[in-house]
């Protein structure tokens, strides 16, 4: 904000204004320059009766909220690290009741079918035997973990909390970009986001029947009771983090804190006679579930890497043994390794004979020698992703990058063929975001949390994450992202299906 | 509840209170040395302050150290070799006033700093944000990014009495919410705990540096002897309930005795250590300490019930004729001898580790397991 903008005195904030444009993506709040979608009416309305010094205030008092709150993520891990805060955007992103709900079920179908593969790929390998999925690809992931085949887990559960990312094309169609099934993590800013907002912009809140997302550490914690070791007349659960130097370490305060669980560190856990206890102040007491925010490789030195000190050594042998349940199991990550992912249409027809809900973003294999050929020749439209990855690490962006970027990935994709992806660039849809002193179209995608106990349970909401640069496409907090409030709309007269009265 | 996180209540709450005790200290002598007047005589005010590393002073504020672990990496003790080594007295030159203050509250290579110890109560506190209330949180969080504000080091020279009322009570905000958001259980008696034992052996231990006044030709006498025994005071925060008790006749022995005996001023060492045995007893009737029989089982109950009992049935005049010095010494000793204890009963188990044995079984039986299965397929 300039001297000379505020001597002009209240401008609107308007952004039906004429500046903004979709320029052609798929924009989430006009559907051509001008052309406010009906149901954010209301949200344009109030935005538009907002001078733009209301609309940086607001902003700035968001902001200074997660910072004296201390709601951060660390960028540098270790104790040098830098603790920042999300940057986070005023102006909440919309979900009508009917989009959610497509949503809902496709990704219901989705985390039950990986759920039969996981089982099956631990146990008879039936789809190993269908040619549906080349055994090598499954068997030979670094996330399959084949000391586990045989091993049974309570309900035959083994991925209990995801968190998926969904993007949406230039004709506004839903597609799963990507599954995370280890430890997957942003949920505490689907809650912290909405108490923000409230906060900062109560007005906006009487404009709209929100679903609220307050629910989700109970609904966690039935998950994680339900599935606690068979015998356990009251279990005790417990959430196990790496420290506050782990970037996520906030999350796992939150969580432990609105659960009412201890949040313990390797060092607090120690195994004894195939039992998993905790250090308390009065003695040893027998932990049940272990909602697990620590990497399969450390969780046990006895059993993975033995230079881990964030693990327990016997936990794994305990788990073997059902004496104590983790959350997520153990071996989830061969499911979200990205050459498995695109088998996943597959692995939805095989287990539940269906047909996807919710499509996957078309995806080459490198390892199909004509999927390769493809890559090689069109590195400059596709995206490449390494498999084993996240947070946007790894990754070629093909048209945003030098020719000698090009020319690494190259090289790469011949010497390691199983190592990566490839797919083409997606036109993500925007959304408006305030810059500076105006609204200006960002790319986002949209991260829904799924619970699986006894049954699956999508939480009404989730972290939509936006690409905070302009043009760019990379929405990672750890790559520069913000966030914003996710509003998913409760179902009016016109949706009766959605009513919490009909299931 | 976990022993790592009654630990890191424990110190973040006893860095707190010291925090509290340092801002007094250099508030008050920033007093002394404003009514001295004569710059001359400021570096003798200062340089008791100092730590080690600034030319061979010596903390006052070394006390007992930490019990290892990120958040209660052990302070530089006071000890009585470096008393005999000549303390103070072998300071190769006078600091500056300005240095001394900026070392004292800013300097995060010093372990006593406020900043540090802010900084290490926050690193405490974020190892256990589930555990206390997220008032208390953000007070701490608040209090942690006002000090180390790039601007603050100037704002402190330019207000000093402001600053260092903004951080007293801003620590002191912390306890009190600690107090009214917090159920009085476990984790409250342990905060509490820590509290009070910090307060009972700063307290002790700002007396302590002071009994060379008591010396004949010691200190200062006439008018310059009442204003430093009021500075004493006022370093513990006691000069108003003083003078509402003795109708501010400051003579050391009451000052003496009110600072060490009062029992129901929050800031005396007796009244320090009644409510930290209070506390401490309500940790251990949780145990099996009391369902076990007797109270006294606990060894670090008893340690403490004998120090109160010292200092319950003390007089004043006594404690002088036995020594101040020996008596303030003794009664720091054992409030060390207290800490110990108390992370040896409930900090830091030895009896707490999974038997190599068992773990030995477990690989035993999931060696069996995997062979049964090979010979299934």
């Amino acid at each position: 904000m300039t001297s000379v903008q505020a001597q002009d005195g209240p401008r609107p904030a308007d952004v039906a204004a004429p500046v903004y444009d979709p320029d052609g993506f798929w924009d989430e709040m006009f559907a051509a320059p001008g052309a406010v979608r009906a149901h954010y009416a209301p949200l344009a309305r109030q935005l538009a009766t907002l001078s733009a010094d209301e609309v940086a205030r607001r902003q700035r008092a968001a902001e200074l909220s997660f910072q004296s709150r201390g709601i951060t993520f660390a960028v540098n891990q270790g104790p040098d690290g830098v603790e920042k805060i999300m940057p986070f955007d005023l102006v909440p992103r919309l979900l009508r009741a009917d989009e959610w709900q497509h949503i809902e079920r496709g990704l219901e179908q989705r985390i039950r079918a990986l759920n039969l593969f996981l089982y099956d790929i631990y146990h008879g390998q039936r789809i190993l035997g269908s040619g549906l999925i080349p055994p090598d690809l499954v068997l030979g992931a670094r996330g399959y973990r084949r000391e586990f085949r045989g091993v049974d887990v309570p309900l035959n559960v083994y991925t209990h909390i995801v968190g998926s990312d969904l993007v949406r094309d230039a004709s506004g169609r839903f597609f799963v970009l990507e599954d995370n099934l280890r430890t997957p993590s942003g949920v505490s800013y689907v809650v912290e986001n909405r108490r923000v907002l409230k906060r900062v912009w109560p007005q906006i809140f009487r404009e709209y029947e929100v679903r609220p997302v307050e629910g989700y550490p109970q609904d966690l914690l039935d998950v994680l009771r339900a599935v606690a070791p068979p015998g356990a007349e009251e279990p005790t659960v417990v959430l196990l983090t790496p420290g506050i130097y782990n970037s996520a370490y906030f999350e796992h305060a939150f969580l432990a804190k609105a659960m009412g669980v201890e949040m313990v560190q390797g060092s607090d856990l120690f195994v004894d006679d195939g039992q998993v206890y905790m250090r308390t102040t009065h003695g040893r007491q027998r932990v049940d579930v272990i909602y697990r925010r620590v990497d399969d490789d450390f969780l046990d030195p006895l059993a993975f890497r033995p230079d881990s000190f964030l693990g327990v050594p016997g936990l794994v042998a305990a788990y073997r043994m059902g004496r104590a349940s983790l959350a997520n199991a153990i071996g989830t990550g061969v499911a979200d390794d990205k050459a498995i992912y695109a088998y996943v249409p597959e692995i939805i027809h095989y287990y539940l004979g269906e047909e996807p809900i919710l499509p996957n973003v078309p995806t080459y294999v490198p390892t199909r020698p004509d999927d390769l050929r493809y890559v090689l020749e069109h590195l400059e439209e596709l995206v490449v992703k390494s498999v084993n990855e996240s947070g946007g690490y790894g990754m070629l962006i093909g048209p945003h990058a030098s020719q000698a970027h090009r020319a690494e990935y190259r090289a790469r994709l011949l010497a390691d063929p199983r190592g990566y992806i490839a797919q083409p660039t997606l036109a993500l849809s925007r959304h408006p975001c305030w810059v500076e002193d105006h609204f200006e179209g960002r790319h986002v995608d949209l991260r829904p949390f799924v619970l699986f106990g006894r049954e699956v349970r999508v939480t009404p909401g989730g972290l939509t994450r936006v690409a905070l640069r302009r043009g760019s496409l990379v929405v990672n907090s750890s790559q520069g992202g913000g966030g914003k409030d996710t509003w998913v709309l409760a179902g009016g007269a016109d949706s009766p299906t959605d009513s919490p009265m009909e299931k | 509840m976990l022993a790592r996180v009654a630990e890191e209540l424990f110190w973040m709450s006893r860095y707190v209170e010291r925090a509290v005790s340092v801002a007094r200290l250099i508030d008050v002598t920033l007093h002394l040395e404003l009514d001295d007047g004569d710059p001359e005589d400021a570096a003798s005010l200062w340089a008791p302050l100092l730590r080690p590393a600034l030319g061979g002073g010596l903390s006052r504020f070394g006390g007992w150290g930490g019990q290892g672990g990120a958040a209660s990496a052990p302070l530089a003790p006071i000890t009585a070799a470096a008393l005999e080594d000549g303390g103070v007295l072998t300071l190769r030159s006078a600091p500056a006033a300005g240095d001394v203050r900026y070392d004292l509250a800013f300097n995060e290579e010093n372990p006593s700093s406020m900043a540090s110890l802010v900084r290490r109560a926050r690193a405490a506190a974020r190892g256990v944000r589930e555990c206390i209330s997220s008032e208390m949180w953000e007070q701490l969080n608040t209090l942690y990014l006002s000090l180390v504000n790039p601007r603050v080091a100037a704002e402190a020279e330019e207000d000093p009495h402001g600053f260092h009322k903004r951080v007293r009570e801003g620590a002191q905000f912390f306890h009190g919410l600690a107090d009214c958001t917090l159920a009085h259980d476990e984790a409250w008696h342990f905060i509490t705990l820590g509290k009070y034992l910090e307060r009972a052996g700063s307290v002790a231990r700002v007396l302590n540096l002071e009994t060379h006044l008591l010396m004949p030709g010691g200190g200062p006498r006439g008018a310059d002897e009442i204003v430093r025994w009021l500075a004493v005071l006022r370093s513990c925060g006691s000069a108003e309930a003083y003078a509402r008790y003795y109708s501010l006749r400051v003579e050391p022995a009451r000052v003496v005795e009110f600072l060490l005996l009062n029992p129901v001023f929050p800031q005396s060492v007796r009244f320090s250590l009644n409510a930290a045995w209070e506390a401490l007893v309500g940790i251990a009737e949780r145990g099996t300490f009391i369902r076990g029989g007797a109270r006294g089982a606990d060894p670090a109950v008893r340690a403490l019930g004998l120090l109160r009992a010292r200092l319950e049935h003390a007089a004043v005049d006594e404690v002088l004729e036995e020594g101040l010095d020996h008596y303030l010494s003794d009664v720091q000793g054992r409030i060390e001898v207290v800490a110990e204890r108390v992370t040896h009963s409930y900090l830091r188990h030895e009896a707490q580790t999974g038997r190599v044995v068992g773990i030995a079984r477990a690989a035993m039986i999931m060696a069996g397991q995997q062979q049964q299965q090979q010979q299934q397929q």
